[in-house]
């Protein structure tokens, strides 16, 4: 009742949050899980999932001290402008990295496995143009629109992995411990990035109506999350077993290929449009992560025009890998191992900081008067 | 050659277009003067005014007043006034006075007699119906109300048509809108502001809203937006629903057109701002959510079940209308292999004569559909079922029996067409007719692909869409309190809270459990 302008509320958070983490099970988050931790990937997302709550509690820490202050200058009165500078600049590049790859291969998934005849080239496009479009309208709106297509959205994933767990085989998932523990928390530590999406949330923290909804949000958020990436994983290996989904790019698609409801045999067009809204809405809220996080260390206030340019360069960088599907899967599998100690360890360093600083103890005396 | 010469030379003395000589300020010029003590100055400068005699239904009416001994003059419009009032109380009276040191306002019998000092209010008051007695020696003229425009009386309701439920319909009598309201308003918070709007015209637009309700800054702004028009005439509210809406250009409707007083009553307690005009059988609501398009007065008149039965028809309805042409195209062209293997063949054994592609053979029934519909609103009224008749059963039959259109496609193009009729909002209605043919063009190009991408776009333009400040999908995103009335409607009972996205003074409209 109290929204004020350009500000989105718990709903659209937890709507974003779900929405652009959430279908990183439908990409191949999962089939890089399933290259090395094999049918026990479910173990390591769980405990991706555990591990990442430190983290992320740390940031949110950090940010109930700095209210009204997003990631970047949050980064700059830690780490002093310089280093703070540095800091923001290989975040946007880790954020620009991450959004021309997983555009590129949601793109490389249309085309692959809907859209054989059409050349990626205009598919490429077409996603880009929608996001920057979405992009442009700002956090606000793609917060309503998250919100409004949610549960449509969660409905029918829901009801896609129902009807596969009905048609799966549960002693699949035997042996429990697949390729041994060791490999099973190698796995997860190498892939814990997976949730660097709630580092980058940082960034959109003064955008949410109280700092109170934000942690409410996010921790809401957290754990839908988790749920929602460890059940499917589990289901994937019901459906193919082991030994052929290490071999799988998409599993979902090939998943939604498989299953078949009733008379109609073919029902992945069913599913189709509401992957594709989830995909759309998701790299909209990318590309404005990125375009505001550059805005902010460049200093330009009106960063919704840098959109189109954005735009122009994720397009060029996400074409130039276009020779082959390895090269993409593998620099993202570089990118996400790359990056995970990196999201455990910032916010780490910032809470560490923060406390040396004595920002904590200001926050107590004042919250005693 | 002269011929040429003489334009030249005639085209100089003439106005640039653009540059146009401002008669309305002489007009208001004449007008700056205040009653004179001479009656005969005062009746001349009306003539002149008037331009009696040419005008033919302005009536002056010259007399003696018996015991005053004095000059009186009544100048009125004979055809928005009612005369028969204006013998009865205003000249019988004057001749038959007796009493010399009688005021004008003793000896007339109308409801109220007002003195005025300038000659623009008294033509003022004569435009609007009003009558005007001048009197020798007096600097006051005296006006009386006695309005008659003429119009029809209150008929049925014909574009939202209801089944249960009030069946009067708003006329083009502003008076009659504004006595249908009252008789459902017996509130004196209820407030009937008036306006002028416009600069020759002078229409008026009547400001309706409850004063503890509506949001004081909503009240305000529309007063604001009215009172910034500058323009000579505005005959009605459809045309001042473009000058006031947010975005000219977009494809949905900012504001809400009701023809039915029950629905404008209903808004005008939830905090909502009504506007009424001379001349408009109808209301315009203010602000306008997407849903209060989609919604009819019916749903809450019926009972829980059956409003919200209504609803999910309608809601099945809409996405046929958007969506059925779009989707045949696509999974034919696109995902072929979703269709069932029966059914794909029987498809195709329908089309084995057809020349064209599908996209096209959708476009052409879709565009012969929207020229059957606006040629069967246009004839003649008693011609209008013979040509439905003749465009839909006829010319469907020998398109598919000419092999240029087959069977199956007359079925998804005539229930796209059909369901579009259960939207009862004209604009709303207009909006989905288009937006259909932007989803098929889309399918054409892209599949489920296009179709996903342009609804998603379209997504994001609507939640960025703003009706006077209201969000145009509130109260379902962005979250507001409110009774939840959106695609669903709640039992009657727990419809507590008037929409917080109004910033209704009392948000609170029912006890809980108003009813034990």
């Amino acid at each position: 009742m109290k929204q004020s302008e350009g500000k989105i509320g718990i709903r659209e958070l937890i709507a974003i949050i779900l929405l652009s983490v959430g279908t990183k099970l439908t990409d191949d988050t999962p089939s890089i899980l399933f290259s090395t931790a094999n049918n026990s990937s479910w173990m390591s997302m769980l405990l991706i999932g555990i591990m990442s709550i430190i983290p992320v509690f740390f940031l949110l820490k950090v940010f109930s001290v700095h209210r009204g202050k997003n990631l970047h200058e949050v980064n700059i009165h830690l780490f002093g402008k310089v280093v703070g500078n540095i800091i923001s600049f290989g975040v946007l590049l880790y954020g620009f990295a991450a959004l021309v790859l997983d555009s590129a291969t949601y793109a490389d998934i249309i085309s692959t496995m809907y859209f054989t005849k059409t050349p990626f080239l205009p598919i490429y496009l077409l996603l880009l143009i929608v996001c920057g479009y979405g992009a442009k309208r700002g956090i606000e709106q793609i917060g309503a629109t998250a919100w409004l297509t949610l549960f449509y959205l969660k409905i029918t994933l829901f009801l896609a992995f129902l009807i596969s767990f009905l048609q799966g085989e549960f002693k699949m998932i035997y042996p429990l411990w697949g390729p041994g523990v060791g490999e099973i928390v190698k796995t997860a530590g190498r892939n814990l990035s997976i949730f660097a999406d709630f580092y980058y949330l940082g960034l959109i923290a003064p955008l949410v109506s109280t700092y109170k909804s934000f942690k409410k949000g996010t921790l809401l958020a957290y754990l839908i999350v988790a749920i929602e990436l460890v059940i499917p994983l589990i289901i994937f290996v019901m459906v193919f077993d082991f030994t052929s989904i290490e071999i799988m790019k998409y599993p979902y698609h090939e998943m939604i290929l498989y299953i078949s409801i009733g008379f109609l045999t073919n029902v992945e067009t069913i599913f189709l449009p509401f992957w594709l809204i989830a995909t759309f809405i998701r790299f909209a809220f990318y590309l404005y992560l990125v375009v505001l996080l550059f805005g902010g260390i460049f200093k330009i206030k009106e960063f919704e025009y840098l959109i189109p340019v954005m735009v122009v360069l994720v397009l060029f960088a996400g074409l130039a890998p276009q020779y082959g599907v390895f090269t993409i899967s593998h620099l993202r599998e570089l990118l996400l191992t790359s990056l995970s100690p990196i999201f455990f360890g910032l916010p780490c360093l910032m809470l560490f900081i923060a406390k040396v600083k004595g920002d904590f103890k200001n926050e107590s005396s004042k919250e005693s008067y | 050659m002269f011929k040429l010469l003489k334009n030249i030379a005639g085209r100089k003395n003439k106005l640039k277009p653009g540059q146009s000589k401002n008669t309305l300020a002489k007009q208001n010029c004449q007008k700056k003067q205040s009653v004179s003590a001479h009656i005969d100055e005062n009746i001349d400068l009306m003539k002149e005014i008037y331009q009696i005699p040419h005008n033919r239904d302005v009536k002056i009416r010259e007399l003696k007043i018996g015991g005053l001994s004095k000059k009186a003059a009544i100048f009125f419009i004979s055809s928005i006034t009612d005369v028969q009032s204006v013998e009865e109380s205003a000249i019988k009276p004057l001749l038959a006075n007796t009493r010399g040191d009688a005021g004008i306002d003793e000896i007339i019998a109308t409801q109220n007699v007002t003195a005025f000092l300038d000659i623009k209010d008294l033509v003022e008051n004569i435009n609007q119906g009003n009558a005007v007695i001048f009197l020798d020696g007096s600097t006051k003229a005296f006006v009386f109300e006695c309005a008659n425009f003429q119009g029809r009386s209150v008929e049925k309701a014909e574009s939202e048509v209801l089944i249960k439920g009030s069946k009067e319909a708003l006329t083009e009598k502003v008076i009659v809108n504004l006595s249908l309201i009252r008789k459902r308003i017996k509130n004196e918070d209820l407030i009937a502001e008036s306006m002028t709007i416009s600069k020759r015209s002078h229409n008026v637009v009547y400001i309706l809203y409850i004063r503890n309700l509506a949001d004081e800054k909503l009240v305000a702004n529309v007063k604001k937006r009215l009172a910034s028009l500058n323009v000579d005439a505005i005959q009605n509210l459809s045309l001042l629903e473009q000058y006031i809406e947010d975005r000219r250009l977009s494809l949905f409707p900012s504001l809400l057109y009701t023809e039915r007083p029950d629905r404008a009553t209903s808004f005008l307690e939830d905090g909502h701002i009504v506007l009424l005009m001379d001349n408009s059988p109808d209301s315009i609501v203010l602000p306008a959510t997407f849903w209060s398009f989609f919604h009819t007065a019916e749903e809450h008149y019926l009972r829980f079940i059956f409003g919200n039965f209504v609803r999910v028809i309608r809601m099945v309805a809409m996405f046929i209308t958007i969506f059925i042409s779009a989707i045949y195209i696509s999974v034919t062209t696109f995902h072929t292999e979703m269709i069932p293997a029966d059914l794909l063949l029987a498809i195709a054994g329908t089309r084995e004569k057809v020349p064209f592609p599908i996209f096209f053979e959708i476009l052409i029934m879709e565009v012969a559909f929207e020229l059957i519909r606006e040629a069967g609103l246009r004839v003649p009224n008693p011609m209008g079922p013979t040509i439905g008749i003749v465009g839909a059963l006829i010319l469907g039959q020998a398109a598919v029996e000419a092999n240029i259109i087959s069977p199956i496609v007359i079925i998804v193009v005539a229930l796209s067409g059909l369901t579009s009729f259960t939207i009862s909002d004209i604009s709303l209605n207009f909006a989905l007719r288009v937006i259909r043919f932007l989803f098929i063009l889309s399918a054409g190009v892209f599949g489920i692909y296009g179709m996903s991408a342009l609804f998603i776009m379209g997504l994001f333009y609507l939640v960025s869409l703003k009706s006077f400040g209201v969000p145009y999908l509130a109260p379902m995103s962005p979250h507001y309190v409110s009774s939840g009335d959106t695609i669903f409607r709640r039992v009657i009972t727990h419809e507590n809270f008037r929409p917080g996205y109004l910033k209704p003074a009392d948000i609170k409209k029912k006890g809980d459990g108003a009813a034990k």
